[in-house]
């Protein structure tokens, strides 16, 4: 009887490492699932932070060059490249096969200032002064014209050129008047938010009763573009952790921090020092 | 006080950053599914086997074969042979044991007591593991409970730290929590389809077993009854 069973017990069980590599497998699929739907949901919000930061940097620079231009406000970006190169093919055109490569070059430094926002804080000047290039070739064209015309021509022209040339000057003078009110205004705008937002953490503030003197404590404070309050890291200790608690609980009271409409000017409320004095 | 907003939520980080609790419900919640993913698709074999070989012997019986030969090729035969068979064999076996000279019914109790015994330990074969499967299927929900019941708590209780609270400071413990429930449905839903299945088709062969005894029993008896059959024939 049991001569006759045990090879069949041998028998009785088909396909067992078969089974083994059928489970492993189903886990490895069930886990390659898990892992890809949960990478997915991962990179979803670092793409949209990406996007907002290219719309600060793009609507940047339009507004800094309205004001000198009035000719359309998007082309100075791509004119800005061509009257720096013009000039080098005119002495040197038979070197010319390789120069397209530093055309191409040079207009890829304005691709890169989205990138980081604290760079773009230091390059602010930058595009100011290529902004106020541009027109300089313009000015040479423009006198340039009348001057070919008045050799032939009477010298009553040549007046009416002056008084032209004049005006343009004049235009220019007021246009950077006005581009200087406008910083001024920014420069306002920017010191109004300061304050308010200096003034909506002070309301927040519970004060510490009777502190000798006139303790200073100073945080550094980065912000999200809504207002919220995204790290608050003190930066000198007033000597009362009392007052330094207080303080860092009101900043994060006053959420959201008031900030202009603009989003433009964010970058100046990114990343500020907040210096709280015990007594005002 | 960092309230950094931005988390590395992968599984791994997840899992690596969940408590020891939480991580051993995880091992084992794994190391369940995988054993019952293993008996699933072992039984699946196994039962698949047993009922092509059941439809194999049936039908070779009942198309008139030889008796004495199914009983050679049976006891004989080196290869697989399925459990109906197997009942047979025993039971042919106890039958030809007897002396001519006894009594018809002592025959047939003893011939129908092998085939009963064999016919136990194949369907106890058939039926291994399959208490194993319901109770993953039963009890793996509720470990993968545990573990989230306690990566909750765990999440919670970090929070009372926090005075600010956001959902950025509860969100990853509770991912983490989740991941031992996801676990625990995994192993779950599969083991209780599996078991479901492949205890109706086990109870569908043991009808099959026990009604294929009574028929072999009357066979035989007849047999005892006409005595003048030698080749067997049915």
């Amino acid at each position: 009887m049991q001569t006759a069973i045990q090879p069949d017990n041998h028998h009785a069980e088909p396909g067992k490492v078969r089974a083994a590599l059928f489970a492993l497998l189903i886990h490895l699929v069930f886990f390659g699932l898990l892992i890809f739907g949960l990478n997915w949901k991962n990179e979803a919000p670092e793409a949209t932070i990406v996007e907002l930061w290219q719309n600060f940097a793009e609507t940047e620079p339009i507004k800094t060059t309205q004001p000198i231009k009035p000719t359309p406000p998007t082309p100075p970006v791509v004119q800005k490249p061509e009257p720096k190169v013009e000039p080098k093919p005119q002495p040197v055109e038979s070197k010319s096969p390789r120069q397209p490569a530093i055309t191409t070059a040079e207009p890829s430094p304005p691709l890169r200032k989205p990138a980081i926002s604290l760079k773009a804080i230091k390059e602010k000047p930058a595009p100011k002064q290529t902004a106020e290039k541009p027109p300089e070739p313009v000015k040479k064209t423009v006198p340039e014209t009348p001057s070919d015309k008045d050799i032939p021509q009477k010298p009553v022209e040549k007046k009416i050129a002056n008084t032209q040339a004049t005006e343009q000057k004049k235009q220019q003078e007021q246009e950077r008047l006005a581009l200087k009110a406008k910083q001024a205004q920014i420069l306002d705008e920017i010191a109004k938010y300061k304050a308010m937002i200096q003034a909506k953490i002070r309301s927040r503030i519970v004060m510490p009763p009777d502190l000798p003197g006139n303790p200073v404590v100073e945080f550094r404070v980065i912000l999200l573009p809504g207002g919220d309050v995204l790290s608050v890291d003190l930066r000198r200790s007033s000597g009362f952790t009392v007052f330094d608690d207080a303080v860092e609980r009101a900043v994060h009271l006053a959420r959201p921090l008031p900030l202009p409409p603009d989003p433009a000017f964010f970058r100046e409320f990114r990343d500020f020092s907040l210096t709280v004095y015990y007594r005002e | 006080m960092n309230s950094t907003v931005t988390n590395d939520l992968s599984l791994f980080y997840l899992i690596s950053s969940a408590s020891l609790p939480v991580q051993l419900v995880m091992l084992l919640l794994l190391v369940a599914s995988f054993f019952s993913w293993w008996f699933i698709f072992r039984k699946l074999f196994a039962i698949r086997q047993a009922t092509r070989q059941t439809d194999e012997f049936e039908n070779a019986f009942w198309r008139g074969a030889d008796l004495n030969a199914l009983y050679q090729h049976a006891a004989g035969g080196r290869e697989t042979v399925g459990s109906m068979e197997r009942i047979f064999e025993a039971g042919f076996r106890e039958f030809t044991k007897h002396q001519p000279g006894v009594e018809a019914g002592i025959i047939m109790d003893s011939t129908r007591g092998a085939m009963r015994a064999v016919y136990q330990r194949e369907m106890d074969k058939l039926e291994s593991h399959l208490p194993f499967l319901a109770t993953v299927g039963s009890v793996s929900p509720y470990i993968g409970l545990f573990g989230t019941v306690w990566g909750i708590m765990n999440a919670f209780r970090e929070l009372s730290n926090i005075a600010q609270a956001t959902i950025a400071h509860v969100a990853p413990g509770i991912a983490e929590a989740l991941i031992a429930t996801a676990m625990g449905l995994f192993a779950a839903i599969p083991a209780v389809i599996a078991y479901n299945r492949y205890a109706s088709e086990t109870s569908q062969l043991a009808t099959r077993f026990e009604s294929f005894i009574d028929e072999v029993a009357n066979v035989l008896q007849r047999r005892i009854a006409q005595p003048r059959n030698p080749a067997g024939h049915l």
